[in-house]
């Protein structure tokens, strides 16, 4: 500053100088100039009136030179000196009054004289000299000249005045300024000197007052100066920047980890965490992502939120590297971002919106593993410290949030083993109470023992008449069970037989209902006619049961007829020739000589009799003859027979064929219906084995009898004896009401089944996909003769995706078991040839031990006895034929679900 | 952790289960509670056999984490819903189809042939729980051609019980042992007609419809609703006190018509009965006995 005065100072000055210096100059300059100029023309003036007079004089031209010379110069001369005059009027005026004298003395007495003398006028001149005018006018003109110049050079002194007082006052400027300068250098210094032993002072004061731990680390030192003291000032205020940055840290931490304690829940926890510390990091947004792992897989679910708006994304979980949150958990750094996009996150308050710029996202890692992630954004740039500040935190958070999820972990394990314990207590819970109950009740019993004893006595002799009671009792029930027996049976077996064809009608029709759109020609055509082949079979057996029972019933009326009996071989050839002849046999019909060609009896119930007993006899014989003898019964084998008393004629008919026989012992069964020789359930033959109840009860209605006479492999003789009567028979039916009701209620049943069947069509479309686990990849054994059964069950069992192997009898069965191990479940026909249901339940029960292997027997028969038989050869359940569905499906469901241990 | 978690269960269980006996002090807490039960919501476990309900108290007690039984009064007193949890483990029951196959099997053969006789049978199922024996009762009337003239009245005090009784649904993986038993009992027909599955219950709903009927019935507190021609209360009463067990059988005994059958559970007995209550053994092997009669309500 003192510089910059001293500069100007001399700036001043050099400025002044030179100006002095022309001023000086040019006055002199001036002045000379000046006084030449006005020399110069009064020499002029001089030296014209010399020549003029030499010439006048002389009249020699030589003395003209000076004038022309005068007169050519002194024009220039005076507009030189004019021109210098331009800045003083008062002067040129002066001079402007010298010009016209010259010029008037050089026309009236230069020029004329001049003149007068060339023209040699001696007078003119003379006189002119006489009068002198010309001497006046020079008077006057340099009277004029010498006024001019005194004017000038009382001029010159006034400038040379001026000059003078000029030079003093720069003189006096010129003190007063190098006194200034002094003051001012004076002054400076002072206020330096002041201001850098201040800031020292403050420096130290603040360094006590650090050291004396009256800590107020926000202040800070003000420097104004710009030298070395500030350099220390800043120093000291970096210093206590960096103590402050310090102790907000330590401060925000031990704030922080206070809020862990008596915090048991994670989340709690979390957003007690963020809560605290947005804040403090002056983020406007924060979330606090915990590592949550999952099946293998590691998920960052947000737990906690500071700020968040429901709306916003930051509900989103990310995967290991998903997304930034992802990617800081995976590489445990911390991400850093400034200059967010404005539609990044929003900070919503009442007023508005805004939009933080900055993001900061840091894992927590605990012993090399990311526990948690947080992320904040904030308006303001993060500092340092907050970073700083992150950092430190993450190891205590960290196991803050390990410890308390490990806490937590332990409290559901804790609630988890008290369900249990209550749930086994639970279950526990009755045997005790009754155990209490019994050990109650035996302390009472003993009271009233004695009370029992007494009773005891009684009821002993009450007893022993019970006793008589109940064995009467039991003869009597043995004695009703033989009675039903005939009935259970034959109920037994024509449900069997009417429901194994339904079975396949049913389930092929429903499938047919069902499935047309998907299905094939042939397939549609294969289900109708084995639809259409069922069916007839049912009709058959239905009109055969229709003809038994009216029978039995005393339905039929035996209309008695003339019969022509030489009609009966034509017709018997006529309906039996082709067969015969298909199979290859001989057919003869013999009549006895002696035979009366008419009796008396029912024509069409003998010929159905011979047509029963023919059919039989062509079905059980493969090679050799089938012969049929009318001839008159003798009168032994008359007496024989109950109910032919050999009054009447009695016509016998045989029919002897070469068959395969029958045992001896079986000889009387066959004609109990449904009997055929090879047993119940393993049949080979077809037939509704019916036939020949229907002939027995034909010839009984026709007063007659049928017998029996053959040898296994040799062939079978049926002979009729009908006798020729006039009257109606008095057979007497047998009471088969109980018949009728159970029949009846088989109807129904199977009409409701229908029903069922027809019903829930729509479920069979609709496969709930735990459904579809539930069957899919199962494995079942179908064990069943019946190739429409098979055919209609694989249909209706591979559509749920199970895989079906077929055992055609339980021979096979068993070998499928034996060799594969991952059947699921086995379906179970009864009534199969070679080894029957029951006979292979028990072989897989007891003879495999696959105690555990759910068995459903298939079962025709509604009997209760059907049924106990198939829980002792150890079914586990069973399902009637015809099969509905969907009771099959849910019967699967049943047995193919994993079961709670029942005990 | 586990290992742990694992003896200190065993631990739990095996003392409380075993040796758990209740201190004076929760001997009064306990009192207290179950009158407060009572005077509050009118749930009456007074007369219930003290052990059992202690522990369950003591397994809620715990389980809510509260520091007493007192606490758990002052819970139950102020918040409805917990009041829920608690009466479900107070009254929670094990029941299953059919259980006992051999009572229904003897219910078949000797109880039916009595009920066909009658004109209407109606049959009370006091304390049916979940309903299993209900509907097991139902398929036996159905199967013995009765179902027409039959109402089946299901009650209990459990309200969610009851709710799930209503549904008809049970777990397909009981099915198994619920055949078995169904086989068992004689059952006619193939139990798979009875119920519809899909792919975790098999539904019963619709055996019986509307002649099955569930309603909410306190034998504790509430009184006697109709008059009944079988009652069943099987493994009902071996958690009620001496004194409350004969309050229960004087409400049974009045609620069954002359020579009206009931049936009890395998433990329980008739022995004992208060005074008035008159039973003949009918099947004592079965548990099931018959009222005297006066009348001829039912055929001897």
């Amino acid at each position: 500053m003192i510089l910059i005065s001293l500069g100007l100072s001399l700036l001043v000055v050099n400025d002044r100088m030179p100006d002095m210096q022309k001023e000086m100059d040019y006055v002199s300059n001036h002045e000379i100039e000046l006084h030449d100029l006005a020399n110069q023309i009064q020499k002029n003036v001089l030296d014209m009136e010399t020549g003029m007079r030499g010439f006048a004089l002389t009249g020699n031209e030589e003395y003209l030179e000076p004038y022309n010379n005068g007169s050519r110069s002194w024009l220039d001369n005076y507009n030189k000196l004019h021109s210098m005059l331009a800045g003083n009027v008062g002067q040129q005026h002066t001079l402007e009054e010298i010009k016209p004298l010259i010029s008037s003395w050089i026309k009236n007495t230069g020029e004329y004289v001049i003149e007068q003398k060339k023209a040699n006028n001696q007078a003119a001149l003379n006189q002119h000299f006489a009068e002198n005018k010309g001497k006046r006018v020079t008077d006057q003109i340099r009277t004029q000249f010498n006024t001019f110049l005194t004017a000038e050079k009382k001029l010159t002194a006034e400038r040379m005045d001026r000059i003078n007082r000029n030079n003093a006052n720069f003189k006096i400027t010129l003190y007063t300024i190098i006194f200034l300068i002094s003051a001012m250098t004076l002054a400076v210094a002072v206020i330096m000197a002041n201001s850098i032993v201040r800031t020292i002072r403050q420096v130290v004061n603040t360094i006590r007052s650090i050291t004396d731990e009256k800590v107020d680390l926000s202040t800070r030192i003000e420097v104004k100066s710009q030298d070395e003291t500030k350099e220390l000032a800043s120093a000291v205020n970096g210093l206590l920047s960096s103590l402050d940055k310090q102790s907000w840290v330590q401060k925000s931490l031990t704030e922080i980890s206070t809020i862990y304690q008596g915090i048991t829940d994670v989340t709690v926890l979390t957003q007690t965490f963020i809560t605290k510390l947005a804040p403090m990091l002056e983020a406007a947004y924060g979330v606090v992502y915990l590592r949550r792992s999952h099946e293998g897989r590691i998920d960052f679910v947000p737990a906690a939120s500071y700020a968040v708006a429901d709306q916003e994304p930051a509900s989103a979980s990310f995967r290991l590297g998903e997304g930034l949150v992802g990617q800081c958990a995976l590489d445990q750094r911390v991400f850093l971002i400034d200059k967010l996009p404005e539609d990044h996150i929003k900070v919503t308050t009442g007023l508005g919106m805004s939009s933080p710029r900055n993001l900061l996202i840091a894992p927590i890692v605990v012993e090399g593993r990311v526990e948690a992630v947080v992320e904040f954004a904030a308006l303001q740039p993060f500092r340092s410290q907050h970073l700083t500040l992150l950092d430190t935190l993450q190891e205590k958070f960290g196991s803050a949030i390990t410890s308390v999820q490990g806490r937590m972990e332990v409290e559901r394990l804790l609630t988890e083993s008290q369900v249990l314990t209550e749930e086994l207590q639970a279950q526990s819970e009755e045997l005790q109470a009754q155990s209490e109950e019994l050990q109650m009740q035996q302390e009472q019993l003993r009271i009233s023992n004695d009370y029992l004893e007494e009773q005891n006595q009684s009821a002993e002799k009450r007893a022993i008449e019970l006793k008589k009671a109940k064995d009467e009792l039991e003869d009597y029930s043995l004695k009703l069970q033989l009675s039903s027996q005939y009935k259970t049976d034959f109920l037994a077996n024509m449900s069997h037989e009417l429901r194994t064809p339904l079975n396949s009608i049913l389930i092929l029709s429903q499938m047919l209902v069902e499935n047309n759109a998907d299905m094939e020609m042939s397939e549609v055509e294969e289900y109708a006619s084995v639809v259409y082949t069922a069916g007839g079979d049912l009709l058959r057996l239905i009109d055969d049961i229709l003809d038994l029972s009216k029978i039995e019933a005393g339905k039929i009326e035996i209309l008695t007829d003339e019969v022509n009996l030489t009609e009966i071989p034509q017709t018997m050839k006529n309906l039996f020739d082709p067969i015969a002849a298909q199979k290859n046999l001989t057919f003869e019909v013999l009549t006895e000589p002696d035979v009366p060609s008419v009796i008396s009896t029912d024509g069409q119930r003998l010929q159905q009799i011979l047509k029963n007993l023919l059919s039989n006899a062509f079905k059980f014989t493969e090679r050799g003859s089938v012969t049929v003898q009318i001839g008159l019964a003798k009168p032994e084998h008359i007496q024989e027979l109950p109910g032919l008393d050999g009054v009447e004629p009695v016509i016998s008919i045989s029919v002897i064929d070469t068959g395969i026989g029958i045992p001896f012992d079986k000889q009387e069964i066959i004609f109990d219906a449904f009997q055929q020789v090879d047993g119940t359930t393993n049949r080979q033959y077809g037939g509704t084995g019916l036939g020949l109840s229907i002939c027995r009860e034909f010839t009984h209605l026709l007063g007659g009898a049928i017998v029996v006479h053959s040898e296994p492999n040799k062939g079978s003789t049926f002979t009729i004896y009908i006798p020729s009567r006039q009257e109606e028979s008095d057979h007497q039916p047998v009471d088969y009401s109980a018949f009728k009701e159970v029949a009846s209620s088989l109807m129904v049943e199977q009409g409701s089944a229908a029903e069922e069947a027809a019903a829930p069509a729509p479920e069979l479309t609709e496969t709930v996909s735990s459904d579809d686990q539930l069957f899919r990849g199962k494995k079942v054994l179908l064990v069943d003769d019946d190739a429409r059964n098979v055919f209609a069950l694989v249909t209706a069992l591979e559509k749920k995706g199970v895989t079906v192997q077929i055992a055609e009898n339980g021979k096979r069965a068993i070998e499928v078991l034996q060799n594969q191990d991952d059947v699921d479940m086995v379906f179970m026909d009864i009534m199969m040839p070679v080894m029957g249901g029951y006979e292979a339940m028990e072989a897989i029960r007891y003879d495999l031990k696959l105690v555990n292997l759910p068995i459903i027997a298939l079962t025709a028969k509604a009997m209760k006895g059907e049924r106990n038989k198939c829980m002792e050869a150890g079914a586990s359940d069973y399902i009637m034929k015809p099969l509905n569905i969907n009771q099959l499906y849910s019967l699967m469901r049943v047995w193919l679900t994993e079961q709670v241990n029942p005990d | 952790m586990n290992h742990i978690m694992d003896r200190r269960i065993r631990a739990a269980v095996t003392t409380e289960a075993e040796t758990f006996v209740p201190t004076e002090l929760q001997e009064i807490e306990i009192n207290l509670l179950l009158e407060g039960l009572y005077q509050m919501y009118g749930y009456d476990f007074r007369g219930y056999v003290r052990a059992s309900l202690s522990r369950r108290i003591l397994n809620r007690m715990k389980a809510e984490r509260l520091p007493s039984i007192t606490a758990l009064l002052e819970k139950v007193l102020h918040d409805r819903a917990f009041l829920e949890r608690l009466l479900n483990d107070l009254s929670i029951r094990m029941t299953e189809m059919f259980r006992d196959p051999s009572f229904f099997a003897a219910f078949r053969s000797q109880v039916v042939p009595l009920l066909r006789e009658l004109p209407e049978i109606r049959i009370w199922h006091a304390g049916c729980a979940t309903g299993e024996e209900a509907y097991s009762m139902a398929i036996v009337m159905l199967e013995e051609g009765l179902a027409d003239k039959t109402t089946i009245y299901a009650t209990d005090m459990n309200e969610k019980a009851l709710s799930a009784a209503k549904n008809g649904a049970f777990p397909l993986k009981k099915m198994q042992q619920y055949t078995k038993n169904y086989l068992n009992a004689g059952g006619s027909k193939a139990f798979s007609e009875y119920y519809t599955t899909d792919h975790q219950y098999a539904y019963f709903h619709p055996v019986m419809d509307e002649r099955l009927i569930f309603a909410q019935h306190n034998l504790v507190t509430d009184s006697s609703f109709n008059e009944f021609h079988v009652i069943l209360c099987r493994n009902v009463l071996i958690y009620f006190d001496n004194d409350l067990q004969k309050k229960v059988h004087s409400l049974i005994h009045d609620s069954l018509a002359d020579g009206g059958l009931i049936g009890l559970g395998s433990k329980e007995s008739i022995l004992f009965m208060p005074k008035g209550v008159q039973y003949e053994e009918f099947n004592p092997q079965e548990r099931i006995y018959r009222r005297g009669q006066s009348s001829t309500a039912l055929p001897r």
